[in-house]
């Protein structure tokens, strides 16, 4: 990939606004960074844009657009499940956790159970929940330096973890409100814009749409020279007549089974049904390829002349242009149980962004329950106006760059359009936006996750399990130490993911948050009989459940035997990928069933009933008996 | 159980307003009930929300299943995509206001009730 000095200007420019502000924020006691002393005087619009902009990760700004591009209508689920999450963390938790006066997890845990030991559990839950999200965050970080710069996808992992957790071990920008509201003042101005000089020049939605539609396939607007490596994959929809430059040997694939929205013409009489497994040598300068699956054996160059169909790369089933706009299509179609895809999917994004580490604790910053619910709803308004645009980049991508299809770089469309479609200054300008988009994208979710995490190992771990006695300078440098290994562990991780799709990987981190901790708030606050032990255990095991579902899916391609399996028993290989709509309900079911079994002594039940429910003006937090 | 004093004439509202407050405080009974009916309410109207939210998201992808739905087009965009990708959010917005006013009159109400 070639690299562009504008972009590079955007990421240094975005990079020290950030700090200039918050040095700035900083000077003028507008420091709202250490949450232990929150000042908790935040006004609910400043608050609500600090939270979107915490919010809005590289999942939303380069996964939608990118997953759109690969799959369609089917990942608009994505986008409102994301915005809608915050209508369930209104209603049910916003208003009665800031009363309740906890800003972690684990202070909940802990407060409303006067259970140290499961603070213990939910420091651990957050742990495991932190490190999922992170690793979208990091593939996003790689694919944008990688794109700035030229820089190898492990340059560009390592180098954004070293410059975040700098951030957020020297007490850099990850708590300040002014800063994260300005991140988000950047994010839709870099989303927004782009698109729109982008649709003024290729037309509007319906234009696209219309253009879509007149056409079977994506087709290549321009020739193309692609650069192939063995082991590469392409899947064609008819037989294409390619320009290698130097003999290349591939290899026939026998026909996928196609399921959903994919051609259901692969491997029928007319595609490669005959020569499957075959060997074919592809002879400059000109040569047909049949329609299907090959894999290259050689290393070389391959040109396609201008409105030849494209050829999808292994990391997108291919699609005809009709399948990828109608519901039901490759993504949700493609485990061949549409629906139970697609509401579990959605029930994991819907409950699981309350359960995010790094969400509740600016909720903390407003002074009541009311400017708390105020504050969830006007991110739900900022949310709905940030995903209007996003899905159009793929649309976009989809039309006039579907080379990214084979060049597996779909994650990155948000970022390539511009400088692709505006050869010129245009060009280099939006480009430098998005990716300085791009960058407080992943830097703002990144250092809001560090200190949810480096918080919860410095100060629970090591400040109150291993050295309680330890003083406050000493447990500032375990936070510090914290920050850096929790870094380091998220870019090693990282490296392992560039083959996955951001989106996808944000979409495990909340199917595990909604398994384990969104019954434990809501059952928490709402119902009295719970127990300890009840929450507990739902929480742990839910949380365990999905987890090992999402790692089967992960470690599938690896073993021919699971993939097997998971072949025969489509359904459960749906569940396994998407498992909130299973452990959800099975977490609800143990933290009840556990708690009516083995029931609690009433005790302080109602003390924390008052404590989250009754309205803050009757006075009653602080001294319980007014006498 | 009785607690707080059988109201007798003249100082009836002021005393009625400190013992709901100190019935609520002490955790007696009575003000057990009125923390209840409070919970009840507020969790009622969450749970209301709950259900418009799942009726307008849940019944998306059933109407994907019905062809004219899934094949219609408006300006040759198609509906689905409109209604999921536009739609949805304002209604989404809407019901968030609407959560908001009435979570905040109940605990108006409940707060002019005890004092």
């Amino acid at each position: 990939m070639s690299s562009s000095p504008a972009t590079a200007v955007g990421l240094v420019l975005m990079l020290a606004l950030t700090v200039g502000l918050g040095v700035y924020a900083r000077r003028f006691g507008r420091s709202t960074s250490d949450l232990l002393v929150a000042a908790r005087t935040v006004r609910p619009r400043l608050n609500a844009a600090a939270i979107s902009g915490e919010y809005l990760s590289a999942a939303s700004f380069l996964g939608i657009a990118g997953l759109v591009m690969q799959f369609g209508y089917d990942v608009l689920w994505y986008p409102v499940g994301y915005a809608a999450g915050y209508l369930v963390l209104l209603i049910f938790i916003a208003g009665p956790l800031r009363r309740f006066g906890a800003y972690t997890i684990p202070d909940f845990a802990e407060g409303r159970f006067d259970s140290p030991a499961f603070r213990r559990v939910a420091v651990c839950l957050v742990i495991l929940i932190g490190l999922f999200y992170m690793l979208p965050q990091m593939k996003a970080a790689g694919i944008t330096v990688s794109a700035a710069t030229g820089a190898p996808y492990p340059i560009g992992v390592v180098a954004i973890a070293a410059v975040v957790v700098a951030l957020v071990a020297g007490g850099g920008m990850g708590g300040i409100t002014v800063v994260q509201a300005f991140q988000f003042a950047v994010k839709i101005f870099a989303i927004s814009l782009p698109v729109f000089v982008l649709c003024v020049e290729f037309g509007s939605p319906s234009h696209l749409f219309a253009q879509l539609g007149s056409r079977v396939d994506p087709q290549l607007p321009a020739a193309v020279q692609f650069t192939v490596h063995p082991g590469d994959e392409w899947t064609l929809a008819r037989p294409t007549s390619v320009l290698p430059q130097t003999p290349l040997r591939v290899r026939l694939l026998p026909p996928r089974s196609s399921a959903g929205g994919t051609y259901p013409a692969l491997g029928g009489p007319t595609g490669s049904g005959a020569g499957q497994g075959r060997t074919l040598i592809l002879r400059p300068p000109q040569q047909t390829l049949p329609a299907g699956s090959v894999v290259f054996s050689d290393a070389g160059r391959v040109g396609l002349r201008a409105g030849a169909p494209v050829p999808f790369g292994a990391s997108t089933p291919a699609s005809s242009n009709r399948a990828w706009a109608l519901p039901f299509g490759p993504l949700a179609g493609g485990g061949g149980h549409p629906l139970l895809f697609t509401y579990s999917l959605l029930v994991g994004i819907l409950c699981g962004t309350m359960g995010l580490p790094h969400i509740l604790v600016r909720f903390y910053t407003n002074p009541d329950a009311r400017s708390a619910r105020r504050t969830a709803w006007l991110v739900l308004v900022l949310l709905g106006l940030f995903y209007l645009w996003p899905p159009l980049y793929g649309v976009l991508g989809r039309l006039q760059d579907p080379a990214l299809y084979t060049q597996k770089l779909t994650d990155s469309v948000v970022l390539l359009l511009p400088r692709l479609l505006f050869p010129g200054w245009l060009g280099a300008l939006m480009t430098a936006v998005v990716s300085a988009g791009a960058f407080a994208a992943f830097t703002s979710t990144l250092s809001g996750l560090l200190v949810s995490l480096a918080g919860a190992l410095g100060h629970d771990l090591y400040g109150r399990w291993w050295r309680p006695e330890s003083s406050p300078r000493a447990r500032r440098r375990a936070f510090r130490l914290a920050a850096i290994v929790a870094g380091a562990g998220a870019a090693g991780l990282g490296l392992t993911v560039q083959s996955f799709d951001i989106s996808v990987l944000v979409g495990w981190a909340f199917a595990i948050a909604a398994s384990s901790f969104f019954p434990l708030l809501v059952l928490g606050i709402w119902w009295r009989g719970l127990t300890a032990l009840g929450a507990a255990l739902g929480a742990t095991l839910g949380g365990l459940a999905a987890t090992a579902g999402i790692v089967t899916t992960m470690l599938q391609p690896a073993s021919p035997a699971l993939t097997s399996f998971l072949d025969r028993n489509s359904g459960l290989a749906v569940i396994f990928s998407q498992p909130a709509i299973v452990t959800i309900p099975l977490s609800f079911a143990l933290m009840v069933s556990v708690s009516l079994a083995l029931p609690h002594p009433p005790g302080q039940v109602s003390l924390k009933m008052l404590q989250l429910h009754v309205p803050e003006r009757l006075g009653l937090r602080h001294d319980y008996i007014p006498e | 159980m009785e607690v707080g004093p059988s109201p007798s004439d003249n100082e009836v509202s002021a005393s009625a307003q400190i013992d709901h407050l100190t019935e609520l405080a002490e955790q007696t009974r009575v003000g057990e009930v009125y923390l209840a009916a409070l919970m009840r309410r507020q969790l009622r109207l969450s749970l209301g929300v709950a259900v418009s939210l799942l009726a307008v998201l849940g019944v998306q992808p059933l109407l994907d299943r019905w062809v004219a739905y899934r094949q219609a087009a408006l300006f040759s965009i198609p509906v689905p995509w409109l209604v999921l990708g536009l739609l949805t959010y304002p209604l989404l917005v809407v019901a968030g206001y609407f959560y908001l006013g009435r979570s905040e009159s109940i605990d108006d109400e409940f707060g002019d009730l005890m004092r």
